[in-house]
């Protein structure tokens, strides 16, 4: 028979070290990629390591390191990781913005503070993802907030992702607005189909 | 239009677009992604999963799902994967290993350099059992090469079962008169074991999906099988179980995931590989640095 | 009334793979595409599309430039990395930007046109004829 059975006892996993937590953010500037993926990695959930983590995700090139920043964030979850995060949102680097994106998706209830000032943000695109960090709030909340958004939004592509979450969570409140919107878009493309589209979804008449 | 198959006095309307969204949600959720040709399947797993919780429609369904009442989503993803386990389950990939993976393996491996395959979980071991058997039973090369075969589990009693090796009808049921015979002998009252040769060549650890201490362990395998976990995990540890599978493979090295999983919600660090068996993702050759 | 130098005559209506993470915006396209005779079929990102891809023939793939996971820039480099029969599969980028640098991008990932969101229909269904090799 061809197979091969190895036995290597496992040792047990020891706890993190002041020594070994130092290295491990050391290890996050090194020039190795390999090594600064080990001690992204190794700091995952970490909330002491939220600054420095939120350095080298600003200066990360190495794609794969900063998934797994991102994930090292995530895992921390916590106020001060969301507060790394936002500013990502804006990034030039569309890798960046969809690594932040996911990130705070997983972060509903941190990142519900933050979100009435992204959805006024002077950005359009970040207006528009921040739409989609509404979709994991309760439905209430993110009706409250996309409705506040379509009653006064000029830009398409943002009330469109906003409809867009809407069709999704939103409540029988969002009705109204979502009527207005269709008729003050009435000549815009895709608008006044995706506006039916979500009223029909929310009212159930598919 | 109406649903088939569902009990009680008055079926639960659900539109196509009913479907794709709770479709979409399910995706964003947990990375289940189903093809056109599983639409009946979707359409009677939905109609269980709101009769069984009283909806009286989609929309009142849809907010249950949303806020996960009563653990619904796991509930869901338990409805869409089958989950009992038993031999040559979902044997396309264990024809797409020996059609195509292993050759692909084989290239870069140097004289007395072992082929290293892991099956994650492995649950009571029917998988890592039914990749030894495959190989044995389809791969011409088989002898000409050391095969390790680990498999792994968080849950010990599950792992007992497997060095034990002693299975019931069901978990046998795919598999024919013959390979049973050559494979296994009976174990009274009702039950069948496996041979010893093949309960000694399996290793069978106990090991964390999410814990990278863990799989600090677990290096330089060929092929990983990890089928129908990481559906169950949240965001965060989903992207952890990945990272990890990706330290554990060897540059190159393949993952096969469960028949309705998919790597595009899990995480971005693999390559999609289409072979005419199955889909798996691979870990690239060469970090380039851009995924 | 086929065109007579279509380099090759598949039967059956034109297939159109449709990749944007909003399934509005997926149901707007098919609706629009399947009503004039398309049969279409839908990836929410640039993964699952390559996995669809590599899986079924397609006579275009539309895909939207802003989504997560793979945006729609990377999709087309792995596209155009990819096989020889579907490295050539036309593409029809649908992106934000108007600007010169958008285009200038959409052309050197490979894209056979661009379109500025939202789409209006006519454009979508000219542009559509005109990629798979139609007749308008």
């Amino acid at each position: 028979m061809p197979f091969v059975k190895r036995d290597t006892a496992i040792p047990s996993a020891a706890a993190l070290s002041a020594d070994e937590f130092a290295a491990h953010i050391a290890a996050l500037g090194s020039r190795d990629p390999e090594a600064r993926w080990r001690g992204a990695r190794a700091l995952a959930g970490r909330a002491e390591a939220v600054a420095p983590l939120a350095v080298a995700l600003g200066v990360e090139a190495n794609s794969r390191v900063r998934e797994a920043i991102i994930t090292a964030l995530m895992r921390i979850g916590n106020a001060a990781s969301v507060v790394a995060l936002v500013p990502y949102l804006r990034s030039q680097d569309a890798g960046q913005r969809a690594a932040a994106i996911e990130a705070l998706q997983a972060l509903p209830r941190e990142i519900s503070p933050f979100l009435t000032a992204l959805l006024a943000d002077g950005d359009s695109d970040v207006r528009i993802l921040a739409t989609e960090l509404a979709r994991n709030l309760p439905a209430a909340e993110a009706t409250r907030l996309l409705c506040g958004l379509l009653s006064v939004e000029a830009h398409p592509n943002v009330c469109a992702a906003a409809i867009d979450v809407l069709a999704e969570v939103g409540t029988d409140d969002a009705i109204p607005v979502l009527e207005q919107c269709g008729r003050r878009f009435a000549s815009t493309p895709f608008l006044p189909f995706a506006a039916a589209k979500a009223i029909a979804l929310i009212s159930g008449e598919g | 239009m109406a649903l088939p198959g569902t009990q009680g006095p008055r079926a639960v309307q659900v539109t196509r677009e009913e479907v794709e969204r709770f479709c979409d949600f399910l995706y964003r959720r947990t990375g289940m992604s189903f093809t056109e040709g599983k639409r009946y399947y979707i359409d009677r797993r939905l109609a269980e999963r709101i009769a069984a919780t009283g909806s009286t429609s989609f929309q009142s369904y849809f907010a249950i799902l949303r806020s996960d009442a009563h653990d619904e989503i796991e509930r869901v993803v338990n409805a869409f994967t089958v989950n009992e386990t038993y031999f040559y389950r979902e044997d396309h990939q264990l024809r797409c290993m020996t059609s195509n993976l292993l050759d692909e393996v084989i290239r870069g491996k140097r004289t007395g350099e072992p082929i290293r395959i892991w099956s994650i979980p492995c649950s009571t071991g029917e998988e890592p059992y039914s990749i030894a058997m495959w190989l044995m039973e389809n791969w011409k090369q088989v002898d000409q090469y050391d095969i390790e075969i680990v498999g792994s589990d968080i849950d010990t009693r599950a792992l007992d079962t497997a060095t034990n090796g002693v299975y019931g009808d069901r978990s046998l049921m795919r598999l024919s008169r013959d390979l049973i015979d050559r494979y296994f002998a009976p174990a009274p009252p009702d039950g069948h074991r496996i041979d010893a040769g093949l309960r000694n060549s399996i290793r069978f650890t106990r090991a964390n999906l999410i814990e990278v201490k863990d799989m600090a362990h677990y290096r330089d395998f060929d092929i990983v099988f990890c089928r129908n976990v990481l559906i169950y995990f949240d965001d965060s540890s989903r992207r952890i179980a990945a990272e990890n599978l990706y330290d554990c493979l060897r540059p190159g090295g393949y993952i096969c995931l469960g028949h309705s999983e998919t790597m595009s919600r899990i995480s971005p660090l693999f390559q999609v590989c289409r072979f005419s068996d199955a889909i798996v993702y691979q870990r690239p050759e060469v970090d380039h640095g851009q995924l | 009334m086929a065109n007579s130098e279509q380099a090759s005559y598949s039967p059956g209506p034109r297939r159109i793979l449709i990749v944007d993470d909003s399934s509005l915006v997926r149901l707007y396209y098919r609706e629009t595409l399947e009503k004039a005779g398309f049969a279409t079929d839908q990836a929410i990102n640039g993964i699952e599309a390559m996995e669809k891809v590599l899986a079924q023939p397609f006579d275009l793939v539309i895909v939207d430039v802003n989504m997560p996971r793979m945006d729609g820039f990377s999709f087309l480099r792995t596209l155009r990395r990819a096989a020889p029969e579907v490295a050539t599969l036309p593409a029809l980028m649908i992106t934000t930007e108007a600007a010169e640098q958008g285009v200038g991008e959409a052309r050197a990932g490979g894209a056979n046109f661009y379109l500025v969101k939202p789409v209006s229909e006519a454009d979508l269904l000219r542009h559509a004829a005109i990629l798979t090799g139609a007749p308008p």
